[in-house]
This record gives structure tokens, C-alpha cells and sequence, in this order.
């Protein structure tokens, strides 16, 4: 079904969209949690490179070949690259979050951790 | 909200989510036709106009160096969140959170390794940072890769040495130096009447390593601020869960 | 051509210069020099907005960042908008972080200095939300905005509450983020472009599916941001741990940019795309908002922590900027502009008196400060007057902006719009009453209390000294007295509804971004809804006042007449609602990502 491989990897990132939002739903510890956040982050950059994307095209990397020959988009992977770095980080701030989550209530459970009722 | 009730409706209106993602998708360009035209106009004109390249690293600091500083800053904000969050109170106790063996008995092997490991490593991510206007690389990448040579010294020797470095107070200033250069690099323009984020250095030949203006010193400030970030934050989560105890400030 | 002004992109470089140079010498400065600095880069921002306002107010330009102009149609950089709008939303977000600093100066614990750079790094990232044109630029302030918040929100580390609330906010938000991500890489898989004007270009008209949902996409994760029901429930949580000047910001400004970037999205990328189902668009904002008003109001009343009641009142007044925005017309957005500015000023002044509170006697709970106030004059001379700006009585700008909205709301025949934001009003403004009579007072018996109330909040400030100081009275009399003082000087509403007026036609837009010259529009006054409007916030007041009473004086009423209390007890399933959970949390989100994305699929399709 050639209409489909079309879309296959857009169907990959909403499916990884969805794992992503299931795992934040039924997660029993808050280190699963901030993972299924970076599932969610896979999602958008399957989607963005998908898009970018060009059969036969080559990296826009001109240092050997020649300016003017068919590549890839070099914008998504601009707007992505940036963004790896930056959300490694910004996990590690959540996950800074559940440390000190532990240390102060000795738990990781969010079922556990409910002090903030209504 | 009982565990299956919340698992049935997510699956629920999950589902329907998901359904609708895919039938828009429907819509979109087929899967390896690429048709926009921004990307192809920059890949064509970025060689010569920027004498870089590497077009996406052209893209990243010059043509949308602005999403690029402001990228640079959530990064800096994530660790200053860290160390505000890790950090020791005044006049708290100290924590023992169990403390993990320091003097680890590694094998001959390992520590022989070791240090040429490590000065490859740095090899390696300065040519990756410093070239990045020419191939796939930049700050960003570079930076990383330098942080991780001292990480692999804190996994093949003792946490002392590692400490000994990362935790000297010029780290935290060398990231400051790099965030606030970049916005201070784009600032300099003004000056002379161009806009914020002008490239106004010279452009020297392309291919040469001192080549693309600004887009090179951008790199080298983002790579050293990148650096610095990822120690800050590896020293600060060895500090509060290894040893147990965050020294005063 | 209006020449553009260097002066564009200096809202957002300063103040990050400032915040490199603060945590650069972090170590070494004292906590009155780290203080200095942060105010001085504040008041310097400050002062370049409002220079950039009254430029944009003479004439709106167009700013391409790198020397980068558009070829053609085609633009090549990222371009920021100086028009009186958006330069109006970075002066209101200098103020409110100038003042906020100046509020927390010497005293508010700052982490080790760690706080005031990422003040400054909050303030650039609001300023460059409201003024940059490139939707992947709005999407990278957006970020830096959020991680910034979460990281404000780690200051107070010494108890359990605090962790909860700032994961969840931080969960939440972070999927927004990634919404927004997805539907800005949907635009520009559709358009190849990512700058707003460009793609409204490029868009036309169309709407088959893949455009409705990534709007949806865009609106949603905006939402999130902006605590519309039901994506609102992170928002009590993160006000519960914030310290005090940051809930300033965040309820201040942060969430209401949120409709912001909505109000931009619809009017500059989609202006066309919903030329023909302009109704269907219409219902589903408004059911989303008349839900938040009610939702947002009924809680609010329902609350005893005074952080979490403000918060909740935030949700309800930002649902009713969303019927105003959702009118679609200039006179709506007019009238959720003049809302927003006003809000900001009351609600900060509320949350400074909170501050106040929290310093001097240490607790936020009701039941805790019962009649601990009486000796607190001005605190609650401040206090009332914002009770009674909520309610959107006459002396202040939020009764204009409520004119405004059921003025453009008449127009299209939703009257009844105006009894949701009446109702509104009324709780909002009776909570903050209660609260008043309760602690100002000393009124009635021992308030109702509920767990979170309990828990309560540590204090910020350090026990040793507590007067309180000048730097703390004068935000809290600032923000109230703004509001009054602009409605006595109407000049500048007359800015901006001509500013809205080119704000929300497409084509004055694109005008403006690719030629830099403005297009004059024109918005006439809407003089004859502030008699109605008047009488209807005096009477909301006086409702809220009534509402109030029942409750304070619970124990002297028949019993049928305890309405107060019965709705303070709060309704079980709202309560439910806010659980706490993150979980919860998320399962909430896609409930309404679904059946939002569900309705625009459904009823904005193409099949007319």
C-alpha cells in the first residue's frame, strides 16, 4: 500500500504522541513520568524530520558537494538540533524536581505524593 | 480517580485523538517530497552569501540566530532551575543519603585506558565545535562531547577528581560568560546601525576554518557556555545524591 | 515606511545581558547588590519598552532580525512587530517584573541569588512573545518562558507541597509545548514558511482537515498555558509553591499570553480560514470559556489558601478574556486588551497583598489569619479595592473592558454573555471579601478551612524583622491605583482600539510585515454599553458582597439562607477534579484536546 508508507512516519509520531500521553497517565513512578515526556519529544522530531525530508536528497552539507545539488531541509533540522541539547537539560530539571520530591516525602509514587488536594 | 477508570477513559479519548492526528495527516505532503521553499532558497544561497558550509549551523547562528539565543537561555535557565533546586540551605544539616564507596578498585586496564580516552575525547569535541561551519557540528554538539570526556573521567577515576574540577566557582562563571556573550555578540551590531544579530565579521574564504564572520565565534561562545552547563549539572546531582551533602555556597 | 527602531529587539537582549552578568558574579555579590542589579536591568527594560511603545504608537514598524529581509513573499529571518499592542504587553511585563523585584528586595529568600536572573530571563521571554512575527520564535519564547517558571518555582524547597506543584505545572506546560511544536511543524510542512504573515499568505482560505487540526494543535497548547478549563489544573497547584513575586508574574501576564498568541494565530495566520464558519469557531470558544468563567469562579469561592483562591480567579477571568476573544470581531479584541491590561494591575496588587500577608503574619490560610489583619490598614484598604476591581465596578478599567464585552457580545446577538462574566465577577469578588472581612475584619466566626489551607505555605522572608517595609507597600498601591487612573485618562483606549483594529485584519497585518508601513484603522468607542456595564458591576459587587456575608456570618443564619457556606465546602466533583495527581492531570488535557480537536474536525470542515 504505497499511500500509506507515504505516511507511515507521521502515523509513527502521533502513535509515539499517544505511548507518550498513556505512559504520563497510568505512570506509577514520577522517573517514568519525566521519560514519557522525552517519548512525546521523540514524537515532534519524527514528525519535523519526516517532513523535512527528501528521497535522493543528500545532507545540506556543502563541504563536499557541490552548492545547488538537491538536498534535504536544512531548517527542521536546524529548529531540532538546538533542541536536543536544550530539553536534555530541561529533563534534567524535571528530574531535579522527583530527587528532591524524594528526599523531602520519601516517595516517587504520585499516588503517594498527594498533598495538594482540591 | 481509581487506576482503570483513568486508564479506560485516557484509552478512550486517547484513541480519538490519535485517530484524528492521522486523518489530518492525510493532508500532508507525501513522506519524501520535500517541496517548501525555504529550505531549498537557504541551501542555495547560504554558501555563498555566509561563505559557511554547513547551512544548517548557517541557519542555526546567522539567519535564525535569535531562536538560537533564546534555545541558549532555556538552557541556562534549566540549570540555574537545578542548582536553585539541589542547592544547601543556610544552616541545614547536612544530609548522609548513603554514601557510595569512593575508592572504587578499578583494573589495570580501565586506568590505563583511561587518560588517552579522555584526551581523545577532547580532541575530538574541539574539532567537532570548532568546525562546525564547515561539517555537522557547532557549540551545541561540541559542547556536549567535551562534557562528557569529564564525565568519563569521573567514571574511570574517583569522584574526588571530578569534584576538584567542576566544582571551582570559575564553571559557573564561564557558562555566564558564554550565555552573555552571544546576546552581547548580537548587540555589537547596533552600533554601527545594523540590526540585533548582524554577521559583521569578515567572511574570510570558505571551507577555511576562520571562515563565516560571526557564526564561528557564536559557536565557540555557545560550545563553552554548553560545556560548562552540563558540568554544573553533573557536579550538582553527584553532589546531592552520591556524597550525600552540597557544600555551603 | 516607518523606519524601525534599534531599540526592538532590546526588550529581550537586556535583560538576558543582565542575567548572564548576575549569575556570572552570583558568588560574589551581596544580596543588596544582586537586588540593585536586577531592578536597575528591570527599570532599564522598562524604560526601552515603554520608548518602544510610544514609537510604535507614532508609527508601527517592521524589525528583521540579522540584516535578514524578506525576497519576495519569502522571508528568510526572523522579523519582530513594534506595534502598540505587543509594545504595550513588554512594558506591562517590565512593570510587573521591576515591581515584583522591587517587592522582593532584600527579603524574599533567593535561593543564593539564583532568583533574580531568572526574573530577568522570565522578563525577556515575555517580551519577546509579544513582539516577535515568526511562529517558531514564538514557540522558543514559549519554552523559555515555561523553564524559567519551573525553575522560579523550585525556590521554596523546604516542603513536600511545593515538588507536587511544580512537576505537575512543569508536565503540563511541557506537553503544551510539545503541541505547539507539533502544529507549527504541521504549518510548515503545508506552507514551507514560519513566519505568521507568510503563512497566513500562503494558507488563504484553505481548511481541510490537516489545517483545523493543526489550529487546534496551536490553540490547545496555547490553552494550556492560558488555564482554560479543562487545561487549567496545573495553574492552583504552581501558585500554592511559587513565592509571592512570582505568582505576580505568572497570573499577572503569563497566562493571559497565552490568549495572546491565540488572538495572533487567529487573526494574522488563520484570518481567512474560518471566513465561513465563523459561528462554529464562536461556539466552541465560547463554550470553552463560559465553562472556565463558571468552573474558575465556583472554585475560587470554594478555596481557603488565598494563593490558590487568587489562582483559580485567574482561571475565571481568563475565561472571560476568552469570550471576549472569541466575539472574533476589533471591539472583542479591544475589549480582551483593556481586561487583560486591567486584570494584571488588580490581581498583582492582590498577590503584593498576599506577599504582605505572608510576610507579617506568616500564614495564608483563612482560618490562620482570622482577625490578624485589624492592625493592617492599608493592606486592607488595598485588598477591598481590588475586590472591588474584580467584580468590574466603575471606578476601574476592568468595568470598560466588561463594557466592551457585552457590547461587541450585543452585536452578535449573545447577550447573555454578559450575566457569565457578571457571574464571574460576583464569586471572584465575593472570595476576595470573605477573605477581607475574615482577616481585615475580624468579622463572623472561625472561617471554614480545607486541606490545602492547612498545609498552608512557609513563610518567604525571614522571621526576624517584620514591619513591613515601603518597598512592599508601593507595588501593591501602584497596581490598584492604575487602573483607576487610566480610566480617569481615556486618551490612550482610543490607541488601543485603532491598534486592535489593525491588529485583527489580516491584510493591515501583512501590510505592516512586508512593507513596514501601517495601515490606519479605526475602532469606534463603545460609550453606550458603560452605563449598563456600570450598573452591572455595582451590582455584582453588592451581590458579592451579600454572597460574602452569608458565609462570614454562617452561624447567625437560618439555615436556608447559608448559601455562602454551602458553596465554600466546595462541589465535590470540581474538587475531584483537582486532585493533585499528574496523572489526572494529563487524562484531563487529552479530554480536551480530544473534544476540541473532535468539534473543529466536525463543524469547521470544509462540506458548507
Amino acid at each position: 500500500m504505497p499511500g500509506v508508507l507515504h505516511l507511515l512516519p507521521y502515523f509513527v509520531a502521533a502513535w509515539l504522541f499517544f505511548c507518550g500521553l498513556y505512559g504520563l497517565v497510568t505512570s506509577k513512578h514520577l522517573v517514568h513520568s519525566v521519560m514519557c515526556l522525552a517519548i512525546l519529544q521523540s514524537s515532534t522530531y519524527i514528525l519535523l524530520l519526516g517532513i523535512g525530508y527528501r528521497i535522493g536528497g543528500a545532507a545540506p552539507i556543502f563541504a563536499d558537494i557541490a552548492p545547488g545539488k538537491l538536498t534535504v531541509d536544512p531548517i527542521v533540522q536546524a529548529l531540532m538540533l538546538t533542541d536536543v541539547v536544550v530539553e536534555a537539560v530541561v529533563i534534567a530539571l524535571l528530574l531535579a524536581m522527583v530527587v528532591k520530591a524524594h528526599e523531602r516525602s520519601g516517595t516517587v509514587s504520585p499516588d503517594e505524593l498527594r498533598t495538594l488536594r482540591g | 480517580m481509581r487506576d482503570t477508570t483513568r486508564k479506560r477513559v485516557f484509552l478512550f479519548f486517547g484513541s480519538v485523538f490519535f485517530l484524528l492526528f492521522c486523518y489530518a495527516t492525510v493532508n500532508l505532503p507525501p513522506w519524501g517530497s520535500y517541496r517548501g521553499p525555504y529550505g531549498d532558497v537557504i541551501s542555495r544561497v547560504g554558501v555563498y552569501e555566509r561563505h559557511a558550509t554547513d547551512v544548517v549551523n548557517a541557519i542555526n547562528y546567522d539567519y535564525r540566530a535569535f531562536d538560537t539565543l533564546g534555545e541558549e537561555f532555556i538552557l541556562f535557565s534549566a540549570v540555574l532551575g537545578v542548582m536553585m533546586l539541589l542547592r544547601h540551605e543556610e544552616g541545614e544539616d547536612t544530609r548522609e543519603v548513603g554514601k557510595v564507596e569512593d575508592r572504587m578498585h578499578l583494573s589495570m586496564t580501565v586506568r590505563a585506558l583511561a587518560m588517552p580516552a579522555i584526551l581523545l575525547t577532547v580532541v575530538f569535541g574541539f574539532d567537532i565545535g570548532l568546525h562546525g561551519q564547515l561539517t555537522p557540528g557547532g557549540g551545541f554538539q561540541g559542547g556536549v562531547i567535551l562534557a562528557s570526556a569529564l564525565f568519563l573521567l569521573y567514571v574511570c577515576e574517583n569522584t574526588e577528581s571530578f569534584r576538584r574540577i567542576t566544582s571551582h566557582s570559575l564553571v559557573e562563571s564561564i557558562e555566564a560568560v558564554g550565555a552573555g556573550s552571544y546576546a552581547l555578540i548580537g548587540l555589537s551590531p547596533l552600533i554601527a546601525g545594523l540590526p540585533f544579530l548582524t554577521n559583521i565579521l569578515p567572511l574570510g574564504t570558505t571551507g577555511d576554518v576562520f571562515s563565516s564572520g560571526t557564526i564561528a565565534l557564536i559557536s565557540a561562545c555557545v560550545g563553552l557556555e554548553v560545556t560548562a552547563a552540563f558540568l554544573l549539572v553533573g557536579y550538582t546531582y553527584l553532589e546531592e545524591i552520591i556524597t550525600g551533602q552540597v557544600p555551603e555556597e | 515606511m516607518n523606519a524601525p527602531s534599534f531599540l526592538t529587539p532590546l526588550p529581550v537582549a537586556v535583560p538576558l545581558v543582565g542575567a548572564a552578568l548576575m549569575a556570572c558574579l552570583r558568588k560574589w555579590l551581596s544580596r543588596a547588590a544582586a537586588d540593585s542589579i536586577g531592578i536597575l536591568f528591570s527599570g532599564a527594560t522598562l524604560a526601552i519598552s515603554s520608548l518602544l511603545l510610544l514609537r510604535a504608537i507614532h508609527g508601527p514598524s517592521v524589525y528583521w532580525l540579522g540584516y535578514w529581509f524578506p525576497r519576495g513573499s519569502m522571508a528568510l529571518g526572523i522579523g519582530l512587530v513594534a506595534e502598540p499592542i505587543g509594545a504595550g504587553l513588554a512594558v506591562l511585563a517590565a512593570t510587573l517584573t521591576f515591581l515584583a523585584l522591587v517587592f522582593s528586595w532584600r527579603l524574599v529568600n533567593s535561593g543564593s541569588n539564583h532568583f533574580q536572573p531568572l526574573m530577568l530571563i522570565f522578563l525577556a521571554a515575555m517580551s519577546g512573545f509579544s513582539l516577535t512575527v515568526d511562529i517558531f520564535n514564538l514557540f522558543v519564547f514559549f519554552e523559555l518562558m515555561s523553564t524559567a517558571a519551573f525553575a522560579l518555582c523550585g525556590l521554596k524547597t523546604e516542603e513536600p507541597a511545593p515538588l507536587q506543584g511544580s512537576f505537575n505545572f512543569a508536565v503540563t506546560n511541557t506537553i503544551a509545548a510539545f503541541l505547539i511544536l507539533t502544529g507549527v511543524g504541521l504549518l510548515y510542512a503545508v506552507t514551507g514558511a514560519l513566519n505568521m504573515a507568510q503563512i497566513g499568505l500562503a494558507l488563504g482560505s484553505r481548511h481541510d482537515p490537516l489545517i483545523l487540526f493543526a489550529f487546534t494543535l496551536l490553540i490547545c497548547g496555547f490553552f494550556i498555558k492560558a488555564a482554560i478549563v479543562p487545561f487549567h489544573l496545573w495553574l492552583p497547584d504552581a501558585h500554592a509553591v511559587a513565592p509571592t513575586p512570582v505568582c505576580v508574574l505568572f497570573s499577572g501576564l503569563m497566562v493571559q499570553l497565552g490568549l495572546f498568541a491565540v488572538a495572533r494565530l487567529r487573526f494574522l495566520v488563520f484570518g481567512q480560514t474560518f471566513a465561513h464558519h465563523e459561528s462554529q469557531l464562536r461556539a466552541i470558544l465560547i463554550a470553552l470559556g463560559t465553562l472556565t468563567v463558571i468552573i474558575g469562579g465556583l472554585m475560587c469561592y470554594a478555596e481557603h489558601h488565598l494563593k490558590r483562591m487568587l489562582a483559580f480567579s485567574t482561571i475565571s477571568h481568563s475565561g472571560i478574556m476568552l469570550l471576549a476573544l472569541a466575539m472574533g470581531t476589533p471591539l472583542g479584541f479591544a475589549a480582551m486588551m483593556t481586561y487583560l491590561i486591567a486584570h494584571a494591575f488588580i490581581k498583582s496588587s492582590l498577590f503584593f497583598c498576599c506577599g504582605i500577608l505572608l510576610h507579617r503574619l506568616r500564614a495564608v490560610g483563612e482560618r490562620t489569619l482570622f482577625a490578624k489583619g485589624k492592625t493592617l490598614h492599608w493592606t486592607a484598604g488595598v485588598w477591598f479595592l481590588g475586590a472591588f476591581g474584580l467584580a468590574a465596578a466603575p471606578p476601574f478599567l476592568t468595568m470598560m473592558g466588561e463594557a466592551g464585552i457585552s457590547k461587541a457580545a450585543e452585536d452578535l446577538g449573545l447577550s447573555w454573555l454578559s450575566w457569565v462574566c457578571f457571574f464571574g465577577g460576583v464569586f471572584t469578588s465575593a472570595a476576595v471579601l470573605r477573605v477581607g472581612m475574615h482577616t481585615f475584619l475580624g468579622w463572623g466566626t472561625e472561617p471554614i478551612t480545607d486541606e490545602a489551607a492547612e498545609i498552608g505555605e512557609l513563610p518567604e522572608t525571614p522571621g526576624e524583622d517584620q514591619r513591613i517595609f515601603w518597598y512592599q507597600y508601593v507595588p501593591a498601591a501602584v497596581m490598584i491605583a492604575v487602573p483607576i487612573f487610566l480610566v480617569a485618562e481615556p486618551r490612550w483606549l482610543a490607541v488601543l482600539r485603532d491598534a486592535s483594529a489593525a491588529f485583527t485584519q489580516q491584510s493591515a497585518m501583512l501590510h505592516l510585515v512586508y512593507t513596514g508601513t501601517s495601515v490606519e484603522a479605526h475602532l469606534p468607542a463603545w460609550t453606550e454599553a458603560l452605563l449598563s456595564s456600570s450598573i452591572r458591576g455595582i451590582g455584582a459587587f453588592v451581590v458579592a458582597g451579600c454572597l460574602a456575608c452569608t458565609s462570614v456570618f454562617r452561624l447567625k443564619l437560618r439555615r436556608w439562607f447559608r448559601v455562602g457556606a454551602f458553596l465554600e465546602s466546595g462541589i465535590r466533583p470540581l474538587r475531584a477534579m483537582q486532585s493533585g495527581h499528574p496523572g489526572d492531570y494529563v487524562l484531563w488535557l487529552t479530554i480536551g484536546l480530544a473534544c476540541v480537536s473532535g468539534a473543529a474536525m466536525v463543524w469547521l470542515r470544509s462540506a458548507v
